[in-house]
């Protein structure tokens, strides 16, 4: 059971991890906590469950599952992206030089704004989708590994490596970690700090929007609601791992996932959400800077 | 220009200070919004059907009969503000609420205020247990839906290992601990434990029941928890059958849950559709609103009895009317009800349903 529980936990956890991410790295370059970001994740699910209803009653499904879950990667990712750079534009933009408290409400207001948008245009019901992975997957120590699962793991994990190279090794990674360093002086130097900032919000948002399929995938089920726990989850993982710290975040999500796991498996399910920021109190009071965080310098 | 802004001010105060005298109102209470506003839609559209039939008939007491919603989000803490706000808005009876924490809150306001209840959904005892006589119920209660449970499994299945899950509410506590109670004198509980609402991850609670190879489970709470549980059960290769109660019977389950929703045992009230006067509610919802949920009729019936109450008594008074709902028998569209003196109905309210190709098929 232990392995069972381990490949659960691992498989919750890359899901908050990418969700996490888009936290950390709004936060690193604006010291804002985005919490419209779990809405986000959200509307990449529904995207993906009205995507991959699309491509099931065109046929597309039965002809080719890897390439229609690409597609609805790819289009909900992209459509997600769009979502974060206009967000970003109408209601985080106008504030950036206004004290830090009036993002944050603006962040507060338009996560409301995203989920009565989502409930007045799908409706307040659950929508589902007839599972289009199989649930028998291979043996392995005697624990089911259902290909859903894998393919969680997997795709996150090729995101998170594809994202650590892009922070480190493009121009545009370059940039992002410059202006996180200091927006003024990267300013200075030449680097387009709106173009900078879009483009973060654009990559957070379209790795919540893979959080969102993937969750399509694993539980079937979304509901214009199940933003607000995920964001608040995936918070605790960024906050855990250290906020403004991308592979904090990784490791943040991940450590979620299993801790939520084990908790809820070896001692009671009732406390499932409570062992989470148990460990996040503990964390704070011995590291504040989270995990892989650094201890916040006074700029000059 | 200033002075006719103060007048427009002073009006708006008193606008909303007024209260027409010469309208009966009742109130509609349950979740309107958040994910089981389902539910509180189809019990105010029932009470609302039965509202306007009377209107149409001229009213009751020689007023018109106004309707006012509230919504409680199926939580207990909106349920008391909204209690409040019906007092404060001279209600004059209300139908309502449907989750059992939250009626349970509310009929301490609703009682004290001396303003008739009547719950169609609410299923935990202790609602109409607390001595209040203006409070009143159409539905059963849990022990006795517990008890039905757990006698139909032991019949049918004769399991020798049970779980037992339960999604920590009044309502899904209290149901799972009478299910247990019964059957843990004939049979081994192995498991029992409460998971959380809105998590839409059961796979580590699952695993670990898996681990200790029940015959079958039983799941005390509502459906939108339900319809996952039931789902990653199969997932996780758990190829038991879930056993439930009337909060899980819904389409919407089965619209959750898929196919793995197939072999679900839900116990809730007899199938109403022989009846004539059932007939005529189903067609006439239908055209209104869409197929009738399954609390629709029992909010209407709700609806009726308060409303004939007040005619045959003359009276809005509460404990007049609670009096005489509590010592006459009505015929509503799921049939004839009478209650006892807690408040509660008198018929034997529970059957089991299963089921069965994607919809609920009653077991004889």
């Amino acid at each position: 059971m232990f392995i069972q529980q381990l490949i659960n936990g691992l498989a919750l956890g890359a899901v908050y991890a990418l969700i996490a991410l888009g936290y950390t790295m709004v936060y690193g370059i604006l010291q804002l906590i985005n919490f419209a970001h779990g809405e986000v994740y959200m509307l990449g699910a529904y995207l993906g469950i009205i995507v991959l209803g699309v491509l099931t009653s065109l046929g597309l499904t039965a002809y080719s599952l890897p390439l229609s879950l690409l597609l609805t990667m790819l289009l909900s990712m992209a459509f997600c992206a769009a979502y974060g750079a206009v967000i970003e534009r109408i209601a985080y933009r106008p504030l950036r030089n206004a004290s830090k408290l009036a993002p944050l409400i603006s962040a507060v207001g338009m996560s409301i704004i995203l989920q009565n948008f989502v409930m007045l245009a799908q409706g307040k019901e659950y929508k589902n989708l007839p599972p289009l992975l199989p649930s028998e997957g291979f043996s392995f120590f005697g624990a089911n590994v259902a290909p859903v699962q894998i393919f969680i793991l997997g795709a996150s994990i090729l995101i998170m490596v594809g994202l650590h190279f892009f922070v480190e090794k493009t121009r545009l990674g370059k940039a992002m970690r410059a202006t996180s360093q200091d927006r003024i002086m990267a300013g200075l130097v030449g680097i387009n700090i709106n173009q900078v900032i879009s483009v973060t919000f654009m990559i957070g948002s379209s790795l919540a929007a893979v959080a969102g399929v993937m969750v399509t995938l694993y539980y079937g089920v979304v509901h214009f609601f199940m933003g607000y726990l995920a964001g608040i989850k995936a918070f605790t993982a960024a906050v855990l791992g250290g906020i403004g710290s991308i592979p904090g975040a990784m490791l943040g999500g991940f450590m979620l996932g299993l801790i939520e796991n084990f908790g809820a498996s070896y001692i009671s399910s009732v406390y499932k959400d409570a062992f989470a920021f148990f460990v996040l109190i503990i964390t704070l009071i011995i590291r504040p800077a989270g995990l892989l965080g650094e201890k916040a310098v006074d700029k000059v | 220009m200033k002075k006719v802004l103060c007048m427009l001010v002073m009006a708006a105060f008193f606008g909303c200070a007024y209260q027409d005298e010469n309208v009966i109102r009742i109130g509609a209470a349950g979740p309107m919004t958040g994910d089981q506003s389902k539910m509180g839609i189809d019990l105010r559209n029932g009470v609302e059907l039965a509202v306007q039939e009377w209107n149409e008939k001229g009213g009751v007491l020689g007023k018109q009969i106004q309707l006012v919603p509230g919504d409680d989000q199926a939580d207990p803490k909106q349920a008391v503000s909204i209690a409040n706000k019906f007092i404060n808005q001279k209600v004059n009876a209300v139908v309502g609420h449907w989750n059992s924490n939250c009626s349970i809150n509310a009929s301490t306001y609703y009682n004290t205020a001396n303003i008739v209840s009547i719950s169609p959904a609410s299923t935990n005892p202790r609602l109409t247990r607390q001595g209040y006589k203006t409070v009143f119920r159409v539905c059963g209660t849990d022990d006795q839906q517990g008890g039905v449970a757990a006698e139909f499994v032991l019949r049918t299945m004769k399991p020798k290992r049970v779980a037992v899950i339960h999604d920590n509410t009044t309502y899904g506590k209290g149901l799972a601990d009478f299910f247990k109670q019964v059957i843990e004198k004939k049979t081994q509980v192995v498991y029992y434990d409460g998971i959380q609402t809105k998590d839409p991850d059961y796979k580590a609670v699952l695993t670990l029941i898996k681990e200790k190879k029940p015959d079958v489970y039983f799941f005390g709470g509502v459906y939108p928890e339900a319809g996952r549980l039931v789902r990653q059960a199969k997932e996780v290769g758990m190829n038991i059958s879930m056993v439930t109660g009337d909060g899980v019977y819904d389409p919407t389950f089965i619209n959750i849950a898929g196919k793995s929703a197939e072999g679900t045992y839900v116990t809730f009230g007899k199938d109403p559709s022989g009846l004539p006067t059932s007939k005529a509610f189903n067609e006439k919802y239908g055209k209104k609103y869409g197929a009738p949920g399954p609390y629709s009729v029992y909010a209407y019936d709700a609806a009726n009895i308060i409303l004939t109450a007040f005619q045959k008594t003359g009276t809005t008074d509460g404990l007049t009317v609670a009096d005489y709902i509590s010592k006459n028998a009505f015929t509503g569209a799921f049939g004839d009800i009478s209650f006892d003196k807690n408040g509660d109905v008198t018929r034997a309210p529970y059957v089991v349903w299963k089921v069965t190709n994607g919809t609920f098929v009653e077991v004889k």
